[in-house]
């Protein structure tokens, strides 16, 4: 078991699914490392697991709960560093800017979800993972992920197109 | 064009009958430039989640994940302890057979040297109690005592050859 060849490569989709819980991007780092040396910590265990990118995650997302359920009882206020940075200085057309503020709207919808919700859009939509790889990461049923899914995309939908229709 | 087919995923999409493939094949359309104006309104969504992929850490994040994981590296116990347990149980075993071996060379060398001073007393006392003793028979005691001496040392060198081979595996 090698840090930087084994675990490291994990770091950004460790920090994807921790942003997607906390909704704040330092949180999100910490959980990263937080997770990172915990994996390291415990390496002599790690042969024995079959998919490492699961365990790690299951790691992270429990991490990342228990820092939220912090940030909630210190009221932090979510809502002023939910949104991500405005990126500085590369957006060069008109078009990319558009992108972006519409990316933000979306991103926006998606974090407006329960937990559960958006971490399970994350894994599927945005990384790609199987039914089978979420129910692990999350420990709960394939079914349970479908149906949890199911609800999520169509409430997306429905947001986006109240939405659309206020433009119209 | 004909959009059926990317209809028919939209739809399997939000009923979640689709695969994952199928699920990048609507990624990969809305990723065009030019969408038609009745599909136009989920463009958003799957560009959204092919450029929240693109979401990463900084670039200084490696350089402090690996001050802090040789920071861990440092802590007192942990990796000595681990290096020291090591290195005890791979020679061990060096160690018994170093002391059966050293074992053996003193409990030789005692044995020797006893029953080299016995045969020098019986041969004294051959000498001495009977002073007409023929040569011959005085080399035949003699012979004796060296015939005994040889033995002890044969037997000792068994022992060592013995503890050798113990070494040896």
């Amino acid at each position: 078991m090698d840090f930087k060849h084994d675990i490291l490569p994990l770091k950004n989709i460790i920090f994807r699914i921790a942003l997607r819980i906390v909704l704040n991007r330092e949180e999100a780092e910490d959980i990263v490392q937080d997770t990172l040396v915990k994996l390291w910590e415990r390496r002599g265990e790690l042969e024995q697991v079959d998919n490492l990118e699961a365990f790690a995650l299951t790691m992270a997302r429990h991490l990342a709960l228990d820092r939220k359920e912090k940030m909630d009882n210190r009221n932090v206020s979510l809502d002023e560093k939910t949104h991500d940075r405005p990126s500085e200085g590369n957006t060069n057309s008109d078009q990319q800017l558009m992108r972006q503020e519409t990316c933000h709207f979306i991103g926006h919808i998606i974090n407006s979800l329960s937990e559960k919700q958006r971490t399970i859009l994350q894994l599927r939509d945005i990384e790609g993972k199987s039914y089978k790889e979420i129910a692990e990461v999350l420990s709960i049923s394939e079914s349970d992920v479908k149906v949890t899914l199911f609800r999520a995309r169509n409430e997306v939908k429905e947001k986006i197109l109240q939405q659309k229709s206020l433009f119209l | 064009m004909d959009y059926k087919y990317i209809e028919q995923l939209i739809e399997g999409y939000f009923s979640c009958t689709t695969t994952l493939q199928e699920e990048q094949i609507l990624r990969s359309f809305f990723s065009q430039e030019d969408v038609p104006g009745h599909l136009a309104q989920y463009a958003d969504l799957f560009n959204y989640e092919t450029e929240a992929k693109a979401e990463t850490l900084g670039e200084d994040f490696d350089e402090r994940m690996m001050a802090q994981i040789d920071a861990t590296e440092l802590k007192p116990m942990n990796a000595k302890a681990h290096i020291v347990k090591m290195t005890t149980r791979h020679i061990a075993p060096f160690f018994k057979a170093a002391a059966v071996v050293a074992m053996a060379l003193t409990i030789g060398r005692a044995a020797e040297h006893a029953i080299g001073e016995q045969a020098t007393e019986e041969n004294n006392h051959v000498v001495a109690v009977d002073p007409y003793i023929k040569s011959s028979d005085v080399h035949q005691a003699i012979h004796v005592k060296d015939v005994s001496q040889a033995e002890m040392k044969a037997t000792n060198d068994s022992i060592i050859n013995l503890t050798r081979e113990d070494e040896i595996q």
